[in-house]
């Protein structure tokens, strides 16, 4: 924990620009205009709603919604689709609880290999973990209407590979977590960051499958990270 | 690599890349592919010119106050757990990311996409090292520079826009690949090769598109992953950053986001925009080693003076997508990592004009490319700047007629180039907003040219009678004033190794 050679780079920089240090706090920094929190604020939770759902199947995103009794079906419909293969999970029990999923893990795990990110493992087995399943499931914290976003944040049961490893993803989002921009979602991590709420040191938002334009221009979906995205939205009220 | 890419003559580059018509072609298709993305996604936004006034704000106020926000952006670091190290120079930057490498002990290095670390030549001075080290770039576009013997990337966002299908697959053939040219399965190949690396490394170097001042975090935007794989796989992480990617908040860094994705890729926001610093206590992965090096290599020249603008740079390159030139010569035609007008007006600041003092003329100063710059940076204007300053310098030395005549002979090595700066200059210049076809094309054909260009005339042949610049913006000028008799080329570093 060591900064080096800062005193003077920064005086020689302050010299170059003519004006002296630390004058910061003396001009308040306020933006010219709105337009970030502004665009799309009117939108009621059904256009929210309709709109998230267009703009992330354009990213090719399969995306569903339904209710929290509905859930389990929903998730072995998927997995009937993705096939055979081992399951990761986060190691979140506030999450499994608050959609009511334990049942169905329990039921899931007779069927075939569930495996869990364990903050009690070590980075090797985590991410030997995450690099053999098949597909992940994981809770996606907001989803973004504009841009087709869900928002993760890293924590101990949901580390930073866990979204990048496994061949197939779906995060499960709550209905009343749809935001519009990524402006609403940033402010709401700046100020839990800054009042100590949220502890992490990585914030993933994730736009669709991971893709690439670098070979002709042609766009190919699926380089390193997952090949495939879905989003399960939960009515929640 | 370092910033020069190539000591021959522009000329000489211009006339090679006339050669390569693959080359012409793919930039071609990919600035109108470009094209229609961006403005598409810019129109769905609405109020672009208010959104560009903003990005411009925050870009200008973080230069205003660059030291301060570099101070408390380290402060944050440090409090976070991570180490700063602030390097004057190429030199100073590279020791410290060998001395990490050498004390970590690290064998495998993971890299993902940053110009600044192409800059100061990263790569091939970390191999020399020669303790068994093994380094990595794993953007796809990188990685198939890299295993082509390190060729040159041709433009900031596509670096491998030269190389077609059967050329790539040419390259993978080398390291074991047995299908056929279609990109998906080029690309597949890649995935599983450079997986197999990704999980066995310890060491991973990213660049930084923002860094946050006030929470000590950086901030990367991505389509492919490989960052993201970066930052959670190695136990070390050592982050690359040029001075000037400070901003002072998240919300700023996120504005400048959408208009970064917006800008070169057409996209709301890429598949990746991720918010990063060290490991936190409970976590398993990400880096538990967080250094970050904040690098100036001649960026201060431009603070204070008339340049100062071109650190509002976000790198998106929408200029290098609209440029007539661009189109004709591609990137490798300039001899610089940074082509296209943002790398005319930066390689000679950060590389000198005794190497690139030929880029300012590389130009029809149609102004297309200030016109698409999402943080107002008045890039032809600027061009005029370095050519009065080269003008001037060149009259002084071995008077004007000397001038003229080096200034025609550029024309008359670019008859393409004269005939569309004419067109440019003596032709009605109407919005682009009037033509229903939306085509790249369009900012080369005088019907479809941006409005404001000052054409030729005006900037060309006649650059001595623009009007000076304020005094107290002079002061690039006489910083070369000053320095141009002891000014190195950025190749002898390289050289004296
Ligand atoms: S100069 Fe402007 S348009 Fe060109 S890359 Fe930089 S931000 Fe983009």
């Amino acid at each position: 924990m060591t900064i080096y050679n800062r005193e003077a780079f920064l005086d020689h920089l302050s010299e170059r620009l003519g004006t002296p240090r630390h004058q910061v706090d003396k001009e308040p920094f306020i933006h010219r205009n709105q337009l970030p929190e502004e665009t799309l604020a009117d939108l009621s939770s059904d256009e929210l709603l309709d709109l998230a759902k267009s703009t992330s199947e354009a990213l090719h995103v399969t995306f569903q919604v339904t209710d929290q009794t509905a859930l389990p079906a929903v998730l072995d419909e998927y997995l009937k689709r993705i096939g055979a293969g081992q399951l990761i999970l986060p190691t979140e029990p506030d999450q499994v609880a608050d959609y009511n999923l334990q049942g169905w893990i329990d039921t899931v795990a007779k069927e075939r290999t569930v495996k869990y990110w364990d903050p009690k493992a070590d980075r090797d087995t985590n991410l030997t973990t995450s690099q053999d399943s098949m597909v992940a499931i994981g809770f996606g914290d907001y989803l973004l209407a504009e841009s087709g976003t869900i928002t993760v944040p890293t924590t101990p049961g949901q580390g930073r590979a866990f979204n990048f490893l496994p061949t197939h993803y779906l995060s499960i989002v709550k209905r009343s977590h749809i935001l519009p921009r990524s402006t609403q979602v940033t402010k709401i991590y700046d100020d839990k960051i800054k009042s100590g709420e949220l502890v992490t040191s990585n914030i993933n938002y994730i736009s669709g499958p991971s893709n690439s334009g670098d070979i002709e221009m042609v766009l190919i979906v699926g380089v390193h990270g997952p090949l495939d995205m879905t989003y399960v939205v939960v009515n929640d009220r | 690599m370092g910033i020069q890419t190539s000591d021959k003559p522009l000329l000489e580059r211009v006339k090679e890349s006339e050669q390569d018509k693959f080359m012409q072609a793919s930039v071609a298709k990919s600035q109108d592919a470009q094209h229609i993305k961006r403005e598409d996604s810019r129109a769905l936004l609405g109020n672009w010119e208010q959104w560009r006034e903003l990005g411009e704000q925050i870009r200008q106020r973080a230069l205003k106050y660059l030291p301060d926000y570099l101070e408390q952006f380290s402060d944050n670091v440090e409090k976070n757990g991570g180490d700063v190290f602030f390097a004057a120079t190429e030199e100073e930057a590279v020791d410290y990311i060998q001395k990490v490498v050498k004390e970590t002990g690290a064998k495998r290095i993971v890299k993902s996409k940053s110009m600044v670390t192409t800059e100061i030549d990263l790569d091939k001075r970390l191999l020399a090292m020669n303790q068994g080290l093994q380094l990595m770039e794993t953007d796809l576009a990188e990685f198939i520079l890299q295993e082509d013997d390190w060729a040159e990337p041709t433009h900031i966002v596509f670096p491998a826009l030269s190389k077609n299908r059967d050329q790539v697959r040419e390259i993978f053939m080398k390291l074991g690949y047995e299908g056929d040219n279609d990109p998906m399965h080029l690309a597949r190949f890649a995935r599983k090769y450079l997986r197999e690396y990704f999980l066995k490394s310890d060491l991973g170097i990213t660049g930084c598109n923002f860094a946050v001042a006030d929470n000590g975090m950086i901030n990367l935007v991505t389509n492919e992953g490989n960052a993201d794989l970066t930052m959670a796989i190695p136990k070390t992480q050592i982050v690359v950053m040029g001075m000037e990617r400070i901003v002072p908040t998240m919300n700023d860094a996120e504005i400048l986001d959408n208009m970064l994705c917006r800008s070169a890729v057409g996209q709301k926001l890429t598949s990746y925009v991720t918010f990063e610093k060290g490991q936190v206590a409970g976590e398993t992965d990400g880096p538990e080693h967080f250094h970050v090096v904040i690098v100036d290599n001649n960026r201060s020249r431009a603070l204070g003076s008339e340049f100062q603008s071109i650190l509002q740079c976000i790198r998106c390159g929408a200029c290098m997508n609209v440029c007539p030139v661009y189109r004709h010569i591609g990137g490798h035609g300039y001899g610089s990592i940074y082509p296209g007008p943002l790398g005319a007006v930066l390689s000679p600041i950060l590389g000198g004009y005794q190497a690139f003092q030929e880029l300012p003329y590389a130009s029809s100063l149609c102004g297309a490319c200030t016109e698409v710059c999402p943080v107002k940076i008045p890039l032809h204007k600027l061009l005029i700047e370095h050519r009065r300053i080269i003008t001037d310098q060149r009259h002084m030395q071995h008077g004007l007629n000397n001038l003229m005549m080096e200034a025609i002979g550029i024309g008359t090595g670019f008859p393409w180039l004269f005939r569309t700066a004419v067109r440019f200059g003596h032709l009605g210049l109407k919005p682009l907003a009037s033509k229903g076809e939306v085509h790249a094309e369009n900012f080369i054909k005088p019907e479809g040219s941006v409005k404001g260009g000052p054409g030729l005339v005006g900037g060309w042949a006649d650059v001595r009678d623009l009007p000076l610049p304020p005094k107290n913006k002079d002061s690039f000028r006489q910083w070369f004033a000053k320095h141009k008799e002891n000014q190195p080329k950025p190749g002898d570093q390289k050289a004296n190794q």
